[in-house]
């Protein structure tokens, strides 16, 4: 046998091995690649997943009205309004005054109980008194209006309509107490 | 009545499609954000089942994304009707009217995330020990990107919104406090310990 020979086969296991190294090596550098692929993937899903739930949340909360600041917004330009219809309702309130006194009875009426008694003496005693009556209506429906809740808004018109009827229904009658009363309650 | 406002409101939602997309992608950044830097500091300690070529791809993952998202979170404005905002407005600082100060705050924060995290891929070019120094300052930026979804954030006086950023930003404050005590600290003599002589 010649040395190189000897040599070339001491050397054979060796190289083998080095080839499973390899393979190993390969084997090892293939999984770390999957293993990083799954992380990446899995990361670009939870920040998809996170950007639509963030979504369907504003979107739902824009939705139902429950958004910061459209109901700040809201709520700004409710108060400009209500600022804007409590000024108009003075005037038209300085302006009823103003002419309640000109007509006797509904003058000394309206300065000692208030605007839902206006309402009732002013039907019955005529036109300058109406005026009155109008104006008093209006002034309640921009005061509960300038407080910002919608259903106190609603049960105010009502009331105020529940006040015309009942003063125009008991024309006759306004002088007396009880109609007042009634129209107060 | 209540109905007739939901319906109202609810038509409305259209053109704020662009807004909501924006505010769901700043939402997403914000969190993505912090589980980077959560991930980034978390790389020099020892974590159960997760080893260090683990979270360096992580880190890398949350830190694309995170870009990504404020990219959407950036852009999608520009499309939003009410600010209707140019480029410039929404790239350069101190060009918006709209709220000047914290629209700059989350553009300088979303600048210098951009470059320091991108500048990984330039580490070898920037020399690994001047890239080390300077990506410390990615937790700056981080802290400027708070700031600015808490100062400008349209959610930000929102119990869930606080919540949810205290939940996201707190573990990692936690860690960053924890590096900068430790560098901070006095270092541990590094002599022989020698017997006390009476």
């Amino acid at each position: 046998m010649q040395p190189n020979e000897s040599e070339h086969l001491k050397d054979a296991p060796r190289a083998a091995g080095a080839i499973d190294g390899r393979a190993l090596a390969r084997a090892k550098r293939e999984q770390m690649r999957r293993r990083a692929a799954r992380i990446r993937r899995t990361v670009a899903a939870g920040g998809t997943g996170l950007f639509v739930a963030a979504f369907l949340g504003v979107y739902v909360q824009l939705a139902s009205g429950n958004d910061p600041a459209l109901v700040a917004a809201a709520r700004r330009s409710s108060a400009a309004s209500g600022l804007t219809a409590s000024t108009s309702a003075t005037a038209k309130k300085s302006k009823a005054s103003t002419a309640a006194k000109s007509s006797g009875d509904a003058t000394t009426t309206s300065s000692s109980s208030g605007s839902s008694e206006v309402s009732g003496t002013a039907t019955s005693s005529g036109s300058s008194a109406g005026e009155a009556s109008t104006a008093s209506s209006a002034g309640e429906e921009s005061s509960s209006s300038s407080t910002g809740s919608e259903s106190s808004t609603a049960g105010s018109t009502t009331s105020n309509a529940g006040e015309e009827t009942s003063s125009s229904s008991s024309s006759t009658e306004s002088s007396s107490p009880s109609s007042v009363t009634t129209s107060q309650s | 009545m209540n109905t007739l406002g939901a319906t109202t409101i609810a038509t409305a939602v259209g053109p704020h499609l662009f807004w909501i997309t924006s505010r769901a992608a700043g939402i997403a950044a914000l969190i993505l954000s912090s589980a980077s830097v959560c991930v980034g500091l978390s790389m020099g300690r020892r974590i159960k089942g997760l080893s260090g070529p683990d979270l360096r791809v992580t880190h890398e993952a949350l830190s694309l994304a995170t870009l990504a998202a404020l990219l959407v979170h950036g852009l999608s404005l520009i499309g939003d009707a009410y600010l209707h905002p140019s480029l410039a407005d929404v790239a350069i600082p101190f060009v918006s009217s709209y709220k000047t100060f914290w629209t700059s705050t989350g553009i300088i924060a979303f600048w210098a995330l951009a470059l320091l995290g991108l500048s990984y891929y330039a580490r070898r070019r920037i020399g690994v020990q001047l890239w080390k120094k300077l990506h410390r300052f990615t937790a700056l930026a981080w802290i400027l990107g708070i700031v600015h979804s808490l100062g400008e954030g349209t959610d930000a006086g929102q119990s869930w919104f606080l919540a949810m950023t205290a939940i996201a930003v707190i573990p990692p404050l936690i860690l960053l406090a924890t590096r900068w005590a430790g560098r901070t600290a006095p270092a541990a003599p590094r002599t022989a310990r020698t017997t006390p002589s009476r």
